[in-house]
């Protein structure tokens, strides 16, 4: 898993050598992304030959908690979706929808029971961050469809 | 104008009332973030970085900097109540800290710590105060190709000394070149990585970058791989105390402490853990009662409280004077320092000395305030081990995704945030550590810049990078720092082959 994480970024660079040259200065902006590309690919072919020859990644330990020994992928769909939630809304349907949808989507994944108790704080806590950010602090965020009413 | 001149002007405009208030909520929510697990000053300032657009610039540094102290002040707490740090620098106060909780002496540990830490913090700020400005001074005359060098040994010791593997630790100042790289080059205009998106061209933003990969990142990792289990918290009488004997144990430890710390901040030696380990070891080394340790040894907490603090100071000078970050926490005060267009320097003192000072000064002044917020206060900040984590964490997503978009009213910055907390995921799951991949996205391109002009001040010859004695030694340190987790290596093997 490691490797092909390594591996993909190998063939990224490659995509990248071919693009073209740029025009003429002193030192080619080309130079410096080159170094990264050539140090990224030999770092990497070490890394494989590391894994391969036994070196096993130490997932990074956590005080909040006993380790799950296999990722839990539902869990981390969950999170994941409540992200792209936010994503695809947020200028559509507003901060406060999107923002609270992802709220209470994380609250599921993180094991919370009582529902509808996590929605209703989830969304008069947003709605108050929403009025202290636009308000407050003037940071404009997306009204959507509450424009003009909130 | 003297140092001291202006050091009290800086007391001046920290005393303010708006400023002592900033002072105030950033110590409190350094406080906070230190206390609970999961969360660290690194993640909480970046959460709190879109602020930069309305407030003003020593407000939020003000802020940024109690939050960074404040951190240290409530890691110590939950090391010691809960055998859990709530960040690094904390983890070997954990060790005697907690056994000192369990024989009931939690109080007399928390107060050593409290207390050992406003110590540490004043004399190191003091020293900060007055090599800070010197160190500056000389740097002035520092030239391009002194500075490559220069930002390629903080590179080295960060990779190298920073978590369990160099191999990975290199790997991840890599990615985070790469992504220092995205998007037009400043002197030809070249698109670079771009793949065509117009949102690119302007380069991948820090700020949802270290957001995302400190929130989202941590988020799903621990949504994913962890069970809830609850706290275990040793419950404590009264308030912080300690009798004259346990003082007599400790200022000694608090001293020793504060010049291991300091010292060890300045040049980037990685971080709080080696510090505060070393302070651990030379305390149990010097101490008359060598069988407490490992049961509660009040010198054990005093000594790496101290360093802990000392060491935070310590980090700031490098950052001030220089403009190089060390640890993650610096990298993001680094940010926000570049998002008012103020870039921390060698010219640093002469462009903005009074913002400068305030915020030295208000580092006093929020030292002392984090004593008071937290000898007397001690079991308030335990009742908020009781938020529940779904809650938290879904609070601090929000956050991220709030901070990710709020700063350009982007949606390509939201997108790229989900893909970083993706890949901080990763990170976290295959061991890699996340502060060089932060380095690497903050001084990346600020190192293509000095290299690119000291090779235009030389018409293109590649030997003026070592040409000057202090980059000769520069690249000397680079190599020994490159070498030193194989010595280690080696000299393990040997002994261990001479044990036999």
């Amino acid at each position: 898993m490691g490797s092909l994480f390594a591996l993909g970024l190998i063939v990224f660079w490659d995509t990248y050598r071919v693009e073209q040259p740029a025009f003429n200065l002193t030192i080619s902006p080309k130079v410096f992304p080159y170094a990264i590309a050539t140090l990224l690919i030999s770092l990497s072919a070490i890394l494989m030959i590391k894994i391969i020859r036994g070196d096993v990644a130490v997932p990074e330990g956590m005080e909040a908690g006993e380790v799950v020994q296999a990722s839990d992928y539902k869990t981390f769909g969950l999170v994941l979706a409540s992200l792209l939630a936010f994503l695809l809304l947020v200028e559509r349907a507003g901060f406060v929808i999107a923002a609270s949808i992802t709220f209470f989507g994380i609250t599921v994944a993180f094991g919370n029971k009582n529902h509808g108790r996590a929605a209703i704080f989830g969304t008069l806590f947003i709605t108050v961050v929403y009025l202290s950010f636009t308000k407050f602090l003037n940071v404009p965020l997306p009204a959507g469809i509450f424009k003009g009413l909130l | 104008m003297s140092n001291l001149n202006s050091l009290f002007e800086g007391f001046a405009s920290a005393l303010t009332l708006s400023n002592l208030g900033f002072g105030l909520l950033g110590t409190f929510l350094g406080t906070l973030v230190g206390v609970l697990p999961g969360i660290g000053p690194a993640l909480a300032i970046a959460l709190l970085l879109p602020i930069t657009y309305t407030v003003s610039p020593a407000s939020a540094l003000i802020m940024f900097a109690a939050i960074y102290y404040g951190a240290m002040y409530g890691g110590s707490t939950t090391s010691i109540l809960l055998n859990t740090p709530g960040e690094s620098g904390s983890v070997i106060t954990a060790l005697e800290g907690n056994k000192m909780a369990r024989r009931g002496r939690a109080s007399a540990a928390l107060a050593t710590a409290a207390i050992g830490s406003f110590i540490a913090g004043t004399i190191a700020t003091t020293i900060l105060a007055f090599t800070a400005p010197t160190i500056a001074d000389l740097a002035i005359k520092v030239g391009a190709a002194e500075y490559v060098a220069l930002m390629l040994v903080a590179f080295a010791t960060v990779s190298s000394l920073l978590g369990t593997s160099q191999i990975r630790g290199f790997i991840s100042l890599a990615v985070g070149l790469v992504l220092g790289l995205v998007g037009a080059d400043l002197q030809s205009g070249l698109s670079r990585l771009t793949f065509g998106n117009e949102s690119a061209i302007e380069g991948i933003e820090t700020v949802p970058v270290i957001v995302s990969i400190f929130a989202l990142g941590e988020a799903l990792y621990i949504a994913s791989r962890f069970k809830e289990t609850g706290w275990n918290i040793i419950p404590m009488k009264g308030k912080a105390f300690m009798t004259k004997d346990d003082w007599k144990r400790s200022w000694k430890p608090w001293i020793r402490g504060t010049f291991l710390g300091f010292p060890l901040g300045v040049v980037p030696a990685g971080g709080s853990e080696v510090p505060t380990f070393l302070s651990y070891a030379l305390e149990k080394k010097l101490s008359k009662n060598k069988d407490e340790f490992g049961n509660g040894a009040i010198e054990g907490v005093a000594g790496p409280e101290a360093a802990n603090n000392a060491n935070a100071a310590g980090a700031l000078v490098p950052l001030l004077a220089l403009g190089l970050p060390t640890s993650a926490t610096a990298a993001v005060i680094l940010v926000a320092f570049q998002t008012y267009q103020i870039q921390p320097g060698p010219t640093l003192f002469l462009t903005n000395g009074a913002l400068i000072w305030t915020l030295i000064a208000s580092l006093f002044i929020g030292n002392a305030l984090l004593l008071i917020l937290n000898l007397p206060l001690v079991r308030l900040w335990v009742q908020l081990l009781k938020i529940p984590r779904p809650y938290l964490f879904a609070g601090i997503v929000t956050f991220a995704m709030l901070g990710a978009y709020a700063l350009n009213a982007s949606v390509f910055d939201v997108q790229v945030a989900i893909a970083i907390g993706i890949l901080g995921f990763l990170f976290r799951r295959y061991g890699m550590p996340i502060t060089p991949l932060i380095l690497g996205l903050i001084l990346g391109p600020n190192l293509e810049l000095q290299f690119r002009r000291a090779l235009q001040i030389s018409a293109g010859d590649y030997s003026t990078l070592w040409a000057s004695n202090l980059s000769k030694l520069l690249y000397l340190v680079l190599i020994i720092a490159l070498l030193t987790p194989l010595l280690t290596r080696i000299t393990r093997k040997l002994r261990r082959n001479s044990d036999k």
